[in-house]
């Protein structure tokens, strides 16, 4: 991969890349993004660079207009006009104000390739042209992308912390939180209504996007943060009792949203409904998208998060559990755990006995994320460091693997193995039991989609060498990214989702975990690093 | 000859290997050792090394799970009729109250204090507080251990004591424990102690019996 390094005010970083992309997208994925003021078409002239080192493509016309001859000379270009092939280096000259969001991009994905099959809505609107933005409101993540309504195009995404995380990172403290006290259910709900306002006002100003000609936004969510976000039965969720029913959380005030947005004033804004407290629609639109339930049997969706959700399809029904294995996925809950993000450990490969590191961004590892945590665990294994059960062998002195020695000490130490078998053994029990409540076994298995946490670095051989993924042969195995927001996207955009939503509601059965009797037995089994046992 | 092989018990349980302990047992009983001197050298030291292992930073569920399935089975091989001692230090009723569904927690701790020569009665998942504390009561027991994984049954938690010693059950003392509950004080849970881990519940039982 090529490397680009990047001065930004005092500071360097080291930012691989894949090629096809413009400069100005590669920055948008980093902190250090470029000033903008359109979307990317060179019209506004602030993504202003300097290159001091690397070959990159002649200018563009556009360029001279705004730009000037002079200024070419001395290296100045426009960074969304900048295709980068091989290795550069750059200054930022007009670094972007610091901002709680990033971009998420329109990457061709397996999800992102059905849609185009779809009919699409027709919208009769007062406005020409009108967009729609399409919202998954997640637990620690909140990502939006905005659409044109006509032809269904993705123009632009974003993704931030949801602020709630300060009253706590997991569901059950920010319910606990909110039914303790009036005032803090009140500031939860209008934190997550600000920052999807916040978030839009990002693209508004750095695509040059005028957010009058919103007129229709689609949000889903986890029931939890559904039930946060309407200020409606929050309490209803601590009772375990409602996990398996319905619970009513739909806003009734949803106008005043729009105002506070400064979108279209008569905007259609509609949160998708959940389907009991343990399925909410952010799963619901992952099945939608992924189309789990509109082909053969043999299906398996895995939304992994905090607490993970699970659908099989087996033809008739639909298996869906919750399986709360804890954020070690995530980049939590580990010593060395942090999320996906400049300083990660992404990928770790074995060469020669030697583990070889692939990190985000920079070049010094701060930590691992969840693909990295995978495949360190599985190549630990294969080189004989650690046992089946989670004990480093005699060649780890002191019971503890060191990554990094040196200013910064990072260990994986074997309380951080213990987390990540727990995590891993919650998702094997919940596939197989869904797998035995249907009647099937990992052979009859031909699709199994990943959605959530591990983006596109998820090495699917080692999850099933630790047995988190049943195994089936790899290519039948797809990395969808966020299906939630793809999801979300698909019921913004056309009737058919809808539909597809209404007909999935009938084929549901939910399955509580901890109510199965065998679930100890199953949990136990799968918290050994092996591959899952079956077939 | 015994002393050797109750070290290889010793050292089959704490492998985890749990034919291997059993079929040690089975030699330990043929060769006429007592049932009482196995459990003592045999399965409680097991049990004192795992604990002085388990620290926060290197504890392992799947390591003390494997542990203690097997010291299960050879209190089965030894005591055939109901897999405990028929002399114990005394009773403890474990339960996870109503709404709550996890048992994990609990039953590691009944493991734990199974092999430390205690007698558990469990009252199992989702058991309303009446329940737990008519067990306590039928069975004489020494402790009451209330699990919990979700905060909503830390109300029903609170109930325990104030419900014992309006039935003159006072001197039963009250421990909690499990993720809900072991962030919070004795004092707001109004019980006797919060214990951290399965091992420190068995210190804090170990430790009434020796003020009595």
């Amino acid at each position: 991969m090529p490397l680009l390094i990047a001065k930004i005010e005092k500071s360097e970083r080291r930012i691989p890349f894949t090629p096809g992309r413009s400069l100005r997208d590669i920055l948008d994925a980093t902190e250090s993004r470029v000033r903008s003021g359109c979307r990317g078409s060179g019209a506004c002239g602030f993504c202003r660079v300097q290159i001091e080192a690397g070959k990159v493509n002649e200018p563009t016309p556009n360029e001279y207009t705004l730009l000037g001859s002079a200024r070419l000379e001395k290296g100045i270009r426009l960074a969304c006009q900048v295709m980068p092939e091989d290795d550069l280096r750059i200054v930022v000259l007009e670094p972007a104000p610091k901002s709680n969001w990033r971009s998420l991009f329109a990457e061709e994905d397996e999800v992102r390739r059905i849609k185009t099959s779809l009919t699409l809505r027709e919208f009769q609107s007062e406005v020409e042209h009108p967009y729609g933005v399409a919202v998954d409101l997640g637990t620690t993540r909140i990502s939006l992308s905005l659409l044109e309504l006509s032809s269904g195009k993705r123009l632009a995404g974003r993704y931030g912390l949801n602020p709630q995380m300060r009253f706590g990172s997991d569901i059950m403290t920010r319910l606990v939180a909110a039914s303790e006290s009036q005032i803090q259910a009140q500031t939860m709900r209008q934190q997550v209504i600000e920052a999807i306002g916040e978030a839009m006002l990002d693209i508004a100003t750095r695509e040059g996007i005028n957010l009058k000609i919103v007129t229709r936004l689609a949000l889903v969510g986890n029931t939890a943060m559904l039930t946060l976000l309407s200020g409606r039965n929050y309490g209803m969720l601590l009772q375990p009792s409602s996990w398996m029913s319905y619970v009513d959380c739909l806003p009734q005030d949803t106008e005043s949203w729009a105002v506070s947005w400064d979108i279209y004033p008569r905007a259609r804004i509609e949160v998708i409904a959940p389907l009991a407290g343990f399925v909410g629609s952010d799963l619901l639109a992952g099945v939608v998208a992924t189309r789990v339930t509109e082909n053969e049997a043999g299906a398996l969706l895995i939304d992994f998060g905090t607490n993970s959700e699970i659908a099989l399809w087996d033809g008739q029904t639909l298996w869906v559990t919750s399986a709360a294995g804890g954020p070690a996925f995530e980049g939590s809950g580990t010593s060395c755990g942090i999320p996906a993000e400049p300083g990660a450990v992404y990928r770790v490969s074995l060469e020669n006995g030697e583990l070889d590191f692939a990190v985000i961004a920079d070049g010094k590892v701060r930590g691992m994320c969840g693909s990295g945590l995978i495949d360190l665990i599985a190549n630990l294994v294969k080189s004989g460091r650690l046992g089946k059960t989670g004990r480093f062998t005699s060649n780890v002195p002191g019971e503890c693997f060191k990554l990094v020695e040196g200013e910064q000490n990072l260990y994986l130490t074997k309380g951080d193995v213990d987390v990540f078998q727990r995590a891993k053994a919650a998702i094997g029990a919940g596939i197989n039991i869904l797998l035995e409540k249907a009647g099937m076994g990992s052979r009859n298995l031909h699709r199994i989609c990943i959605g959530g946490a591990f983006g596109q670095f998820l090495n699917v051989g080692n999850a099933q060498d630790i047995g988190l993924l049943p195994n089936i042969q790899t290519d039948l195995i797809e990395l969808c990214g966020n299906t939630a927001l793809a999801g979300c996207e698909w019921f913004l955009l056309s009737s058919e989702a809808t539909k597809s939503l209404e007909i999935l509601t009938e084929q549901v059965k939910i399955i509580n975990l901890a109510q199965c009797d065998d679930f100890e037995d199953i949990f136990f089994k799968n918290l050994y690093i092996e591959p899952m046992a079956g077939s | 000859m015994s002393e050797l092989t109750i070290n290889r018990l010793l050292e089959a349980l704490l492998e985890g290997n749990q034919s291997l302990a059993v079929v040690e047992s089975r030699k330990l009983l043929e060769n006429d050792v007592k049932p009482e001197r196995i459990v003592t050298e045999g399965i409680e030291s097991a049990m004192t090394q795992l604990d002085a292992k388990c620290t926060v930073e290197q504890f392992n569920l799947l390591e003390i799970m494997l542990v203690g399935r097997a010291v299960m089975e050879v209190m089965k091989v030894l005591y055939p009729t109901d897999g405990s001692p028929p002399d114990t230090k005394g009773i403890v009723v474990t339960g996870a109250l109503e709404g709550d569904v996890h048992d994990l927690g609990k039953n590691i701790l009944r493991i734990v204090l199974t092999a430390k020569g205690y007698r558990v009665v469990d009252c199992g998942t989702d058991c309303p507080v009446e329940k737990l504390i008519d067990t306590a009561a039928q069975e004489a027991a020494l402790t009451i251990g209330v699990s919990g994984l979700i905060t909503t049954v830390i109300p029903q938690v609170r109930q325990v004591t104030a419900i014992l010693s309006e039935r003159g059950l006072g001197h039963i003392k009250v421990m909690a424990g499990g993720a809900a509950l072991k962030q919070a004080t004795a004092e707001s849970l109004n019980v006797d102690f919060v214990a951290q881990t399965a091992f420190d519940g068995v210190h804090y039982i170990d430790q009434i019996l020796e003020v009595k």
